[in-house]
């Protein structure tokens, strides 16, 4: 189109935002890793890494509990989202879902430090029943249940909205051809909603790993994930370079994430070819 | 026996409906006791809503709040759609595939590594830490989700539609104004929305460039949190739960009248 | 001679290796309706939008009135376009659609709204001003379409297979409607089809397309009774092509036999085609034939029967009759010296056209 060429000065801030906040920022911190707290040239932050057996361990530990999580999530969240696309409100039910995604996460994770403490409302139903009251917060387990909480939305959606693009003579024609309920779910249903599940899966791993706030609030440092080790590292320590390299890291592994749940449609761009 | 199924399903919506709101329910609800815990109900007070009201320093932060979330979400918005408007027109496969990874580089990466990068970033060039830093990494980060919330709509145009226009004597900016933007106006207004929580919702990026003057609402809270239970800021989350709810009901009142207005309108055509 | 009001000349088109037009040269004269015919990828779209002016030509001069246009954007030439799809804009109403090219060139408000609806009444929907996009129908969309772009008075109207999108009672009626519409307006449609039927029955002239090359303009009767080459006779309508050859001038041989044609100007014994058309044979006794097959399938049209025969050679023969013979009978076909189309292997139009007009004389 020849005489449509629109004015590239329109995308200007767009190309500079960018340049200036998704390019420079990613090589500042590849770059900022190989310098050591005296702003000294080194490798010493990645021989560090992976020598220490701490942050190897941390890094096992912070990729278990994100597994976990996304497990847990996924569990609970494909049989609501199931049964919500198949309501007469479902967009009111939607609503629903998406409201508490607006109630800040530093607001719900303080709910469960008052539902979790020693004399809250979890540890006086555990007294009824006769087997508290416990430690609670401050517990892996404590920990677990509410990034499952915080999660459970994003995966629902994705789902959800999966689970709706299907279209139900799909559902039809395998029931028409014999299936039962189950071989039409396992056989039919999940394998094309699975694009949903990936999406789903890829936006509660890649936070899971780095939720330092609630390992903080709410696991009591019981658990360090490779957040709460970059949180350290900038704001306590002061140790960019190795707090750096721990980004690196982590941004190797959302990468890898990125690669096994794009699978069905790889863009170039994100890979080196 | 179909009935049967139904109900378990119900009820197993209703349970995780149940956990999603009790934890939010449970801070209203303490909002209005007596006393300085979460363990038992005291007595109904609204004194945690009066010592919000007089906290001058929480109100600051709830104006500073609205403040960034407003500004970025605009700006964000209107860079967003020109980032748009552009990566439309590029055809060749591998430059759009290499523009769109890169606008989905903030999207898909860990709040800390956004926030840890941005520190970097600012310190580097020597931009003192405090309102600009927050508000820049604001709009920094949503920028991406308006680009995917309007590239959709833009692509959903088909191509004919501003060849009619261009036949029909329009020029570039008729174009644009006339034919296109109105055409990705509920993408844009869903960019803008979705900008808007972004901010709101935003605890750890915030918490890496904001500083010491400056704090929006989740990085007060984080630091209140942290020194134990303090009934003022469930107050605070009641407000904010009103809010929340107040803007869903308007966005859903908004969509239904949309759609009762356009019905009418055809109805009134008809005639 | 009418005026000429749009030209191309050695007009080609290519995107990098591949070429979509192939020096194409072409003139549409005022008022009247012109088809260009070809299957799809043919380029006959690519000619549509490079006069439009939505597609540069790489090499060739296009001019409008005398003038060469090449650099005239789209949005200053004055030929408007009826798209494939439509391309109303879905956020608008009828009466905002069909207004949008008045109102860029800022006409004032009375105007606009007087020469909205002389255009709507012209397409039949006058009580339809308001009305969302989405609710009409496909053949109210399609008027909508057509009003659009003749309330800009257009001296070319360009349409781009505008009626490939509706059912096939709908498009019969369109195309009555489209003719009347041209003739009324008195202006010059340019008009896409890959559709022989639809640009035999409205076209004044039609050009046939294949591969980027126009094959053969003419009226349609012209490329009907007289194709210049086995493309064309294949593809106008339905035809038997056989292998002969010339023995000399208004003589031909074919399927082992000598018939007097009214084609001359070839060499003597040359190996040619011949065409001869379905409704052109009638069936007869096999002793009054000049050709004898055996009857093997037939399928009911409605008004005639589609008949599928062998003669002893094994050729196929397609025939068209009002009488249905026996399976399996054998019956003889016979037809005029004139039914006879004889074509030459590789012949241009120019080539074609220059043959005709030596023996004609």
């Amino acid at each position: 189109m020849p005489h449509r060429h629109t004015n590239w000065l329109y995308g200007i801030p767009y190309w500079l935002w960018i340049g200036l906040f998704v390019i420079a920022p990613v090589a500042l911190i590849i770059y900022q890793s190989f310098f050591n707290i005296d702003s000294h040239f080194t490798l010493n932050n990645y021989a560090t890494y992976f020598h220490s057996g701490t942050y190897l361990q941390m890094t096992v530990n912070s990729v278990w509990y994100a597994l976990l999580v996304t497990f847990f999530t996924l569990l609970i969240s494909y049989p609501a989202a199931y049964i919500m696309s198949h309501l007469k409100h479902r967009d009111l039910w939607l609503l629903l879902i998406i409201l508490p995604t607006w109630i800040n996460i530093l607001l719900k994770a303080y709910a469960f430090i008052g539902i979790f403490s020693q004399a809250g409302i979890a540890n006086q139903f555990l007294t009824l029943i006769g087997i508290g009251p416990r430690q609670l917060l401050f517990t892996k387990s404590s920990f677990l249940f509410v990034a499952t909480y915080i999660q459970i939305p994003f995966m629902i959606l994705p789902i959800y909205n999966a689970i709706l693009d299907l279209s139900p003579s799909y559902v039809n024609a395998s029931r028409d051809l014999g299936a039962t309920n189950w071989q039409t779910f396992w056989r039919v249903i999940w394998p094309l909603t699975l694009p949903g599940v990936k999406s789903g899966i890829q936006a509660v791993f890649i936070p899971s790993l780095s939720l330092f706030m609630l390992t903080r609030l709410i696991g009591g440092n019981k658990i360090i994930t490779l957040g709460t080790a970059i949180e350290e590292h900038f704001l306590t320590t002061m140790n960019w370079g190795m707090g750096s390299t721990i980004g690196v890291v982590l941004i190797i592994a959302m990468v890898i994430i990125m690669i096994f749940t794009n699978s069905d449609k790889p863009t170039k761009g994100d890979r080196p070819s | 026996m179909k009935k049967h199924r139904f109900s378990w399903s119900h009820l197993y919506l209703v349970l995780v409906f149940a956990v999603l709101y009790a934890p939010i329910l449970f801070l209203i609800v303490y909002s209005f006791s007596q006393g300085n815990s979460m363990d038992h109900f005291h007595g109904f007070t609204l004194q945690h809503y009066q010592e919000l009201f007089d906290d001058r320093r929480m109100i600051v932060i709830v104006i500073n709040t609205m403040l960034i979330a407003l500004l970025s979400a605009l700006i964000s918005t209107l860079i967003g759609t020109l980032g748009a408007l552009q990566i439309d027109k590029t055809t060749n496969k591998l430059t759009r595939g290499t523009i769109l990874s890169l606008n989905n580089i903030l999207m898909v990466s860990p709040d800390v590594i956004i926030g840890a990068s941005f520190l970097i970033f600012f310190t580097r060039f020597h931009i003192g830490l405090g309102f600009w830093t927050v508000l820049l990494s604001h709009i920094a980060f949503e920028i991406p989700i308006v680009v995917l919330m309007v590239l959709p709509r833009l692509s959903e145009m088909s191509g004919t539609m501003l060849d009619a226009a261009e036949d029909l004597g329009a020029t570039n900016w008729q174009m644009l104004s006339r034919v296109i933007l109105p055409f990705i106006s509920p993408g844009i207004f869903a960019g803008f929305f979705m900008a808007l929580t972004y901010s709101l919702d935003d605890f750890a990026v915030t918490f890496f460039v904001t500083g010491n003057g400056f704090s929006t609402l989740s990085v007060e809270i984080y630091s209140r949190a942290r020194q134990g239970i303090s009934l003022e800021i469930n107050a605070l989350s009641g407000l904010m739960f009103i809010f929340a709810l107040g803007l869903i009901v308007g966005y859903y009142f908004i969509q239904q009248a949309n759609q009762h207005r356009l019905q009418k309108h055809q109805k009134s055509g008809a005639v | 001679m009418a005026k000429t009001i749009v030209e191309l000349k050695n007009v080609s088109k290519s995107y990098g290796e591949t070429t979509i037009l192939k020096h194409i040269n072409l003139e549409l004269e005022e008022g009247k309706f012109y088809t260009l015919l070809g299957p799809s990828g043919c380029g006959k779209t690519t000619i549509l939008r490079t006069i439009a002016g939505f597609t540069d030509a790489t090499t060739g001069e296009i001019r409008f009135d005398g003038q060469k246009i090449n650099d005239v954007p789209a949005n200053k030439r004055k030929v408007n376009t009826v798209f494939q799809d439509y391309a109303l804009f879905p956020h608008m109403s009828v009466f905002d659609n069909v207004a949008f090219g008045l109102a860029i060139h800022k006409l004032d408000k009375a105007e606009i709204k007087q020469r909205v609806q002389a255009a709507l009444t012209l397409v039949q929907l006058e009580g339809y001003t308001n009305r969302g996009i989405a609710e009409l129908s496909g053949g109210q969309q399609q008027r909508v379409a057509i009003a659009r772009a003749i309330v800009m008075k257009p001296r070319v109207l360009l349409l781009d297979e505008p009626l490939s999108a509706l059912d096939a009672k709908l498009r019969r009626a369109m195309q009555v409607e489209l003719r009347n519409l041209q003739q009324r307006l008195g202006i010059t449609f340019l008009f896409v089809t890959h559709d022989q039927e639809e640009a035999l029955a409205m076209s004044d002239d039609i050009f046939v397309m294949n591969n980027g090359e126009i094959l053969q303009s003419g009226s349609p009767v012209d490329i009907y009774d007289e194709p210049v080459n086995h493309f064309v006779a294949d593809f106008i309508g339905e035809s038997n092509i056989l292998p002969g050859h010339m023995i000399k001038d208004y003589e031909v041989e074919f399927g082992g036999q000598k018939f007097t044609c009214s084609d001359a100007g070839m060499k003597p014994n040359e190996p040619v085609e011949v065409v001869l058309r379905p409704e052109d044979l009638t069936i007869t006794t096999p002793e009054n034939g000049k050709l004898v097959v055996t009857i093997e399938t037939q399928l009911f049209r409605g008004d005639y029967y589609e008949i599928v025969g062998y003669d002893d050679d094994h050729h196929e023969w397609l025939i068209h009759s009002i009488h249905s013979p026996k399976d399996g009978e054998r019956v003889g076909l016979t037809f005029d010296p004139d039914d006879i189309h004889v074509m030459r292997y590789g012949e241009k139009e120019a080539e074609f056209e220059a043959r005709l007009d030596a023996y004609e004389d």
